[in-house]
C-alpha cells in the first residue's frame, strides 16, 4: 500500500496537472533542482526518456550532489544521441572538475560512437542479408549474376564490412557500468572479504567482464583490474532512470 | 661629599637586588583517577647558576591519601635552570589535593616552589585494577550519507594488564566504508594506559545497517615493575552498533552544495600573483581545513566574469589525516585596471546542527596592467593565443539542459541487440533460406542425374523380386519361382541398358551379364513363359536356384 499511494499520487497530478514546458528548466534556472529533477522525472514515467530528458536529469543529479546517478543517466543519453551537448559536457566536467574516471575510448569504441549501437546492428544485418542473398538467388535460379546482382553484392559486403568494427565496439561500449556507492574497493578475489586491491569513487566508470559469486570482474580507468560487488554497479544498457539503491527503512 | 653619597648609594642598591626566580610545574596526566600514579616536574629558571638541589623532599608536606617521593633531579654545572622529579600516587578520594609551597635549597640560593594542585577525578577512565578492555568511540546520531566519520578503538589497560598493541582490525558494514590509517598506526592515550586506534566510517547508502568491528589487541599481564614477570596475551573484542544513515536534506539544499559535510573553515587565497598584465595567467589557491568528507568535496564551480576568465586548474591531494583541501584555478584577467578576484561562497552541511551553513573564500585586489584588447571576447584562457584571432571558449562546467515536451521516449534502453525477435526473426529467415537452398539443390542434383533415381528404383524392384522368388520357392511353386526370377533379373538390366524391363529378352540379360550361362537364362524365361511356349520341366530351373542368386547378386552390384 505504501508504494501504491505514491503511484496513485502521481497519476492523480499527472491526470489534473498535466506537465508543461519549460518547468524544469525554469526550476533549473532558478537552482530549485529538486523541483527540475521532480519535474523531469515525472516527465519520464509518463512519456519515457529521451536523450534530451536524461542530459538534463544528469545535470540536476549532479548538482544535487548525486555524482553516480549523473554519470548513470549521461551515459544512457549518450546511447539515445550520441552526440548530445549536455550529456557531453556534463561528463567533461565530472571527469575534469569532478573527479571521476571514464575508461579511454579505444578507436572502435569512438568508430561505433558515431551512430550508435542500434544502427551499427541494423546496417550489419543489412549487409548480411543483401550479400547473402546476392550470392544465393542466382544460384538457386541457376543464371549468371547480373550487373545490378554484382552491385548489390559489392554494396552489402563492403556495408557489412564496415559494420563489424562498429559492433564490436559497441559490444565493448556495452560492457560498462557506473560505479553508484562511494569507495567501493576493488578486490582479489569476489569474495566478502576479499583483499582490496584500490578503491573507486562514485561515478566512476568501469568495464566490467564476467560475474561470479555476485561479483563483477571490473577493468577500471586506469586499466586495473578485480572484482566489485555487482550491487554497487549499474550498467549502463538495460534501464532508464538511475535505479534507486538505498536501503529500505528496517520495519 | 655628594659623590660619596652617591657612590655608597649605589653599593646599597646593588646588594639589595635580589636574582628573580621562574618556576613553573607540570603534572602528568593532568587529570589523575584515584589511586593513579602520576609524575610531578618541576622547573626552576633563575638568573644566578643554581647547581644541584640539597634535601629536597624534607619539606614537603603531601595531602592526606597522597604518595609523593623525590625520585630526582636534573642540573648542570653553573647553569641557571634545575629540574626536580617526583613521583607519587593519587589520593582514593574525588578532589582537588593541593600541595604546600615548600622551599628547595640550592648552594647559592634559596628557591620557593608554590603551591602545587592535584585534581583527582573519576572520569578519566584509569582503573587500577581489572582486565583490559576496548571500548567503541563513535557519535550517537543519525549519520549522512557520504560524510566521514571520524571514530576510534580505545583499549584501557590497568596497572594489572597494560596494553601493548593492536592488530587484525576488521569491520563488516553493509552500507558503509571503513578505512583506517594503517594497521601499525595507534595513538597512546594520555594517561598512558592504553592505545587509542582511530578509524574513518563513510556511509554510502541511506537506512538502518549494522555495524560489526573486531579486533585483537595485545595484553601483557603481569606487574609492571618486574619485567621477569611479564607475559603477554591476544585479547580479541568485538562490537555491534545499529547505525542509522540518512540522505543529506533537500530542503533548505543550496544549489551550489558540492556534497561536503562537516565543519569546514576557509584559509585566507592565496594568489600566484596580484599585478598581472592583462591575458596573463595567475593561480589562485583556495584551500578548505576542518572536520568533514574534504577528500569527497566536488570542486566549486566558479564561472567566468566581464573581468575573468576562469578554469579549475587542478587539485592537491592531500592524505587523508592532513584534514585540507586545496583548490586550484587558473584565472586570467580580461581587463585592466584593479579588480578584484570572485568571492567564492562554500555551502557545507553541518551534521550536528543539521543545518547547511556557508563558509566564503574573500576576494583578493589584484592590479592589472596592460591594455584592454579591441575585443574582449578574444582574450582566451589559452596564453599563447593570439589576441587578433578569434578564439573558442572552452567550454567547461555544464550546460544548461533544454527538454521538449511532449516527445515519446522510451520506457527502457536496450540495445536492439538484447531484443529477442530481432535475433529470433533474422535466425528463422536464415535457418529458411538455408533450408530453402539445401532442398533445391538437391532436387536439382537429382534432376540433371536421373540415372540415380532409377538405379535407386531398379534395386529396389530386383529386391522385391528376389523374395517374391525365395517365397514361391518355399511353395515349391516352380511357374511362379520363375516369373519372379525373370521380373529380377529385367529389373536389375534395364537401367544397365537404358531400357523399359518389360521390353528384355534372354539376349539383352547375356549383354548385361556376359558370363551367365545362356542356357540356363532361356530355360528361366521359357519357364516363365510356359504357358505360352510349351516350357520343360520347371524343377530343372529351380536346382539351379544358386547361379540365378548369383546372377541377381551380380546386377544388384552393379546398380
Amino acid at each position: 500500500m505504501s508504494r501504491l499511494l505514491p503511484l496513485l499520487t502521481l497519476w492523480v497530478l499527472g491526470a489534473t496537472a498535466p506537465l508543461q514546458a519549460g518547468v524544469g528548466e525554469a526550476a533549473y534556472e532558478r537552482g530549485d533542482y529538486v523541483g527540475a529533477l521532480q519535474t523531469w522525472r515525472a516527465q519520464a514515467e509518463l512519456d519515457g526518456v529521451t536523450a534530451e530528458l536524461l542530459s538534463a536529469i544528469g545535470n540536476a543529479e549532479w548538482k544535487l550532489g548525486h555524482k553516480g546517478r549523473a554519470m548513470v543517466c549521461w551515459e544512457r543519453a549518450l546511447l539515445l544521441s550520441p552526440r548530445d551537448p549536455v550529456a557531453l559536457a556534463g561528463i567533461k566536467h565530472a571527469l575534469g572538475a569532478g573527479g571521476t574516471d571514464r575508461p579511454t575510448q579505444t578507436w572502435s569504441e569512438n568508430y561505433a560512437a558515431f551512430l550508435g549501437a542500434d544502427l551499427w546492428l541494423i546496417l550489419g544485418a543489412l549487409g548480411f542479408w543483401g550479400t547473402l542473398l546476392a550470392v544465393l538467388v542466382p544460384k538457386l535460379r541457376r543464371q549468371p549474376m547480373g550487373d545490378w546482382t554484382q552491385r548489390i553484392l559489392i554494396t552489402s559486403a563492403t556495408l557489412f564490412a564496415l559494420s563489424i568494427p562498429g559492433l564490436y565496439g559497441a559490444y565493448t561500449l556495452a560492457s560498462r557500468a557506473v560505479v553508484r556507492r562511494t569507495e567501493v574497493p576493488v578486490k582479489l578475489t569476489p569474495t566478502l572479504l576479499g583483499e582490496a586491491l584500490n578503491g573507486t569513487a562514485e561515478g566512476d566508470v568501469v568495464r566490467t567482464g564476467r560475474k561470479l559469486n555476485g561479483h563483477t570482474y571490473v577493468t577500471s580507468a586506469d586499466g586495473k583490474g578485480g572484482w566489485m560487488k555487482s550491487t554497487e554497479l549499474e550498467p549502463i544498457w538495460g534501464g532508464a532512470l538511475p535505479v534507486n539503491l538505498d536501503q529500505p527503512q528496517a520495519p | 661629599m655628594r659623590a660619596c653619597f652617591a657612590i655608597l648609594a649605589c653599593f646599597v642598591a646593588t646588594s639589595l637586588v635580589r636574582a628573580e626566580n621562574h618556576v613553573t610545574w607540570e603534572i602528568t596526566p593532568p587529570v589523575c583517577g584515584p589511586g593513579q600514579p602520576f609524575r610531578l616536574k618541576v622547573t626552576i629558571e633563575s638568573d644566578d647558576a643554581l647547581g644541584p638541589a640539597n634535601q629536597v623532599g624534607r619539606e614537603i608536606k603531601p595531602p592526606r591519601g597522597m604518595a609523593l617521593r623525590f625520585s630526582g633531579q636534573v642540573f648542570r654545572a653553573n647553569a641557571t635552570e634545575a629540574t626536580l622529579n617526583f613521583s607519587g600516587v593519587a589520593p582514593e578520594e574525588e578532589g582537588n589535593y593541593i600541595l604546600p609551597a615548600f622551599n628547595a635549597r640550592f648552594p647559592s640560593q634559596m628557591v620557593l616552589v608554590p603551591a602545587i594542585t592535584l585534581i583527582v577525578s573519576n572520569k578519566t577512565g584509569y582503573r587500577k585494577e581489572g582486565r583490559a578492555r576496548a571500548e567503541l568511540v563513535l557519535p550517537e546520531r543519525t549519520f549522512y550519507v557520504g560524510e566521514k566519520i571520524t571514530g576510534s578503538v580505545v583499549m584501557r589497560g590497568s596497572e594489572q594488564e597494560t596494553v601493548t598493541g593492536t592488530f587484525g582490525l576488521e569491520c563488516e558494514a553493509g552500507g558503509f566504508t571503513f578505512q583506517t590509517e594503517g594497521s601499525s598506526f595507534t595513538q597512546p592515550l594520555q594517561d598512558g594506559h592504553g592505545l587509542m586506534k582511530p578509524f574513518d566510517l563513510t556511509p554510502i547508502r541511506a537506512g538502518q545497517s549494522e555495524f560489526n568491528l573486531s579486533g585483537i589487541m595485545l595484553v601483557n599481564t603481569g606487574d609492571r615493575i618486574s619485567s621477569l614477570n611479564i607475559s603477554g596475551r591476544d585479547r580479541p573484542f568485538n562490537f555491534r552498533r545499529k547505525l542509522t544513515v540518512e540522505h543529506v536534506p533537500e530542503t533548505g539544499r543550496p544549489a551550489d552544495w558540492g556534497g561536503s559535510i562537516g565543519k569546514l573553515e576557509v584559509t585566507p587565497p592565496d594568489l600566484s600573483n596580484r599585478f598581472p598584465e592583462v591575458g596573463e595567467p595567475i593561480k589562485l589557491k583556495l584551500t578548505l581545513v576542518g572536520e568533514g568528507n574534504l577528500e569527497r568535496i566536488i570542486a566549486p564551480e566558479i564561472p567566468g566574469t566581464d573581468t575573468w576568465d576562469i578554469a579549475l586548474a587542478s587539485e592537491l591531494r592531500q592524505r587523508r589525516s592532513e584534514g585540507r583541501r586545496t583548490f586550484i584555478y587558473t584565472l586570467v584577467p580580461r581587463l585592466p585596471g584593479d579588480l578584484k578576484t570572485p568571492a567564492v561562497r562554500f555551502p557545507t552541511f553541518n551534521p550536528d546542527s543539521k543545518k547547511f551553513e556557508t563558509v566564503e573564500f574573500v576576494a583578493v585586489a589584484v592590479k592589472v596592467s596592460g591594455n584592454a584588447p579591441a575585443k574582449v571576447e578574444l582574450v582566451t584562457i589559452d596564453p599563447s593565443a593570439k589576441l587578433g584571432t578569434p578564439a573558442a571558449k572552452t567550454v567547461t562546467g555544464l550546460l544548461t539542459p533544454t527538454v521538449a515536451a511532449g516527445v515519446k521516449g522510451v520506457a527502457k534502453i536496450e540495445p536492439l541487440a538484447a531484443s529477442q525477435p530481432f535475433w529470433l526473426s533474422n535466425s528463422a529467415a536464415l535457418v529458411a533460406l538455408l533450408l530453402t537452398t539445401a532442398i533445391i539443390s538437391v532436387v536439382g542434383y537429382f534432376a540433371a542425374h536421373p540415372e540415380f533415381l532409377i538405379r535407386r528404383q531398379a534395386r529396389g524392384n530386383l529386391r522385391r523380386a528376389r523374395t517374391a522368388a525365395q517365397y514361391a520357392l518355399r511353395r515349391q511353386d516352380y511357374a511362379a519361382y520363375a516369373r519372379a526370377m525373370t521380373q529380377g533379373l529385367r529389373a536389375g538390366t534395364a537401367p544397365l541398358l537404358n531400357a523399359e524391363p518389360l521390353a528384355l529378352t534372354q539376349s539383352d540379360i547375356l549383354r548385361a551379364l556376359p558370363t551367365a550361362s545362356p542356357t540356363l537364362i532361356e530355360a528361366v524365361f521359357l519357364t516363365a513363359a510356359g504357358e505360352k511356349y510349351g516350357a520343360k520341366d520347371a524343377r530343372q530351373t529351380i536346382a539351379e536356384d544358386a547361379q540365378l542368386q548369383a546372377m541377381l547378386n551380380t546386377l544388384e552390384a552393379q546398380l
